[in-house]
């Protein structure tokens, strides 16, 4: 995820919200006093939602019942990153000073630490929960082995670092989003370059792997999502361009629909969409941009449904949205 | 020359002995040692400073960035390119680009980016207006990739002196933008022209570290 998300989604919550067509009220939990999120994450599994709040904590509610489930942190480190892992029994965090934490879901038992050499940019855990690997800024990519508890492979990019990571569907290969704008795909365990897509002209700020492993979709700061072909490296086709620069991808289970967040690169404070994908027809199937909803995160959830939330201080909304 | 690296004579030996170098040198005098840690270390890398998000490829080769009639402040940029012993470096590739003087990126083309033409001599100029302020980011600034054979790339950024953030005292206030590491990425601003036609005048060293 951009590193940047966290800034922006602070500037976005002071919209107001309101319910849009395609959102259905799923569930309200109301906020501890003093507690305000900047953004959030939802675990696939559907049980938690993930809340990083300004007091540099995270934590997890319990969708269906609606209460704290556990608070964690980095000893005080201010928050940067947080990702899921596929199957939501991982849960991963990052901070500015390169701390990174992964503990196991519902005990929230500690998994794995490490530090990285500045702050955390992105992260991702592999589908086979065997390996995390994590991205701080201007530095090379680190992956870890989640059970030997080492550093199994180290990314650099040419110069400056890298935005968004992804592991392939059978935990083979890391996808990188790097800031010289190529993407790469490594194999992730032994960190061997299999290649390196240079068409891109401006930097990508999300990567998921399709469904199937074939395809690398990503998008950024061109305004539009880009198929790639995983095993060629070729682009093969971008969708359709909006008129704000994509901040964060994610696909649905089928590989039909793929949900991407945009954002106002000149102000962000400005109201942005949520775009839903049809990739079948690979055009919009609905925009969510309704006066003052600002989702500050989304998931597809492994039984099909897409979540998302809003809110920051007093109440987290989650909504389900319709297909 | 120390100076620049902001080490005094006794720090350099300190240092040369916690590098173990000593040891390399152990038949030379201590000012021969001193002079090989000269030649070596003459000129400090410039520090690197974040890439930004908005880095785009294949700018045009060109040292105008500013067109005709632009808005904004005119402002020319030079400097030397160096390597650590402060010979001057030829064949460096300088990337620029930065907003518009109302802090607008252009995404969807190359306003204000450029691949400056190497003029051969190790040194580069270019001229554009002063950019402005945006929302995600506290200072003007100027984005950088310098890169050379057998270098180091270096990303940076160029920041001003004259920049109403810093309230004329950059040394006390630089950072003031979180991401302002270095004072020294804070370059004085001359205004030089006629009255009628003020423009600003930057020099920006470059100085790069070999692989
Ligand atoms: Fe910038």
């Amino acid at each position: 995820m951009w590193r940047r998300l966290a800034v922006i989604a602070d500037m976005l919550l002071l919209v107001p919200v309101l319910a849009a067509e395609a959102l259905r009220p799923e569930k309200t939990i109301i906020l501890p006093t003093d507690v305000v999120i900047r953004f959030t994450a939802i675990s696939p599994a559907g049980t938690f939602v993930a809340g990083i709040c300004r007091d540099q904590k995270l934590r997890l509610w319990d969708v269906s019942a609606g209460s704290l489930s556990r608070t964690l942190d980095l000893g005080g480190e201010r928050l940067t990153s947080v990702r899921f892992s596929d199957d939501g029994q991982l849960v991963a965090l990052g901070g500015a000073k390169g701390g990174v934490r992964i503990w196991e879901l519902p005990s929230a038992t500690l998994k794995l630490e490490f530090t990285n050499p500045s702050e955390v940019n992105a992260l991702a855990i592999s589908r086979d929960r065997k390996l995390v690997a994590a991205a701080p800024l201007e530095e090379a990519v680190e992956v870890w082995d989640l059970s030997s508890a080492k550093q199994v492979a180290k990314m650099r990019a040419p110069f400056s670092g890298t935005s968004a990571l992804a592991f392939s569907p059978d935990s083979h290969w890391l996808a990188t989003a790097d800031g010289d704008t190529s993407i790469r795909l490594y194999d992730a365990r032994t960190g061997k370059l299999r290649n390196s897509v240079d068409d891109l002209l401006l930097e990508s700020f999300a990567i998921v792997f399709s469904t199937d492993g074939k395809y690398i979709l990503t998008g950024g700061a061109d305004k539009v999502v880009n198929l790639i072909d995983a095993s060629s490296g070729k682009v093969l086709r971008s969708l359709a361009k909006q008129d704000d620069v994509l901040l964060d991808l994610r696909q649905s289970r089928d590989g039909k629909r793929l949900v991407a967040a945009y954002v106002n690169a000149d102000d962000p404070s400005k109201a942005s969409p949520v775009v839903i994908w049809d990739l079948e027809t690979q055009s919009p199937r609905t925009r969510i941009l309704e006066p003052g909803v600002v989702p500050n995160g989304g998931e597809f959830l492994l039984d099909g449904r897409l979540l998302m939330t809003s809110g920051s201080e007093k109440e987290l909304k989650i909504w389900s949205v319709s297909p | 020359m120390l100076d620049s690296s902001g080490l005094s004579r006794r720090e350099v030996l300190q240092k040369c002995v916690a590098l173990g170098s000593i040891t390399l040198i152990a038949s030379q005098s201590s000012a021969a040692m001193l002079l090989a840690f000269e030649e070596k270390e003459l000129h400090k890398p410039t520090p690197p400073n974040e890439l930004g998000p908005f880095y785009k490829k294949r700018a045009p080769q060109t040292a105008m960035l500013r067109a005709a009639g632009d808005p904004g402040m005119p402002l020319s940029v030079s400097g030397q390119i160096l390597d650590t012993r402060g010979e001057k470096l030829p064949n460096v590739v300088v990337e620029v680009w930065q907003t518009d003087h109302l802090g607008h990126y252009d995404l969807d083309g190359y306003r204000y980016r450029a691949k400056l033409p190497a003029d051969g001599s190790g040194n580069y100029k270019f001229e554009s207006v002063m950019p402005g302020h945006y929302p995600d980011r506290v200072c003007q600034h100027i984005h950088y990739l310098v890169t050379a054979p057998g270098h180091k790339p270096l990303v940076t950024q160029l920041y001003f002196a004259t920049d109403p953030v810093f309230e004329g005292d950059p040394d006390k206030n630089f950072n003031r933008d979180p991401l302002i590491h270095s004072r020294e990425l804070v370059r004085p601003v001359m205004l030089v022209g006629d009255p009628k036609d003020i423009h600003a005048a930057v020099n920006f060293e470059l100085c790069l570290e070999r692989v």
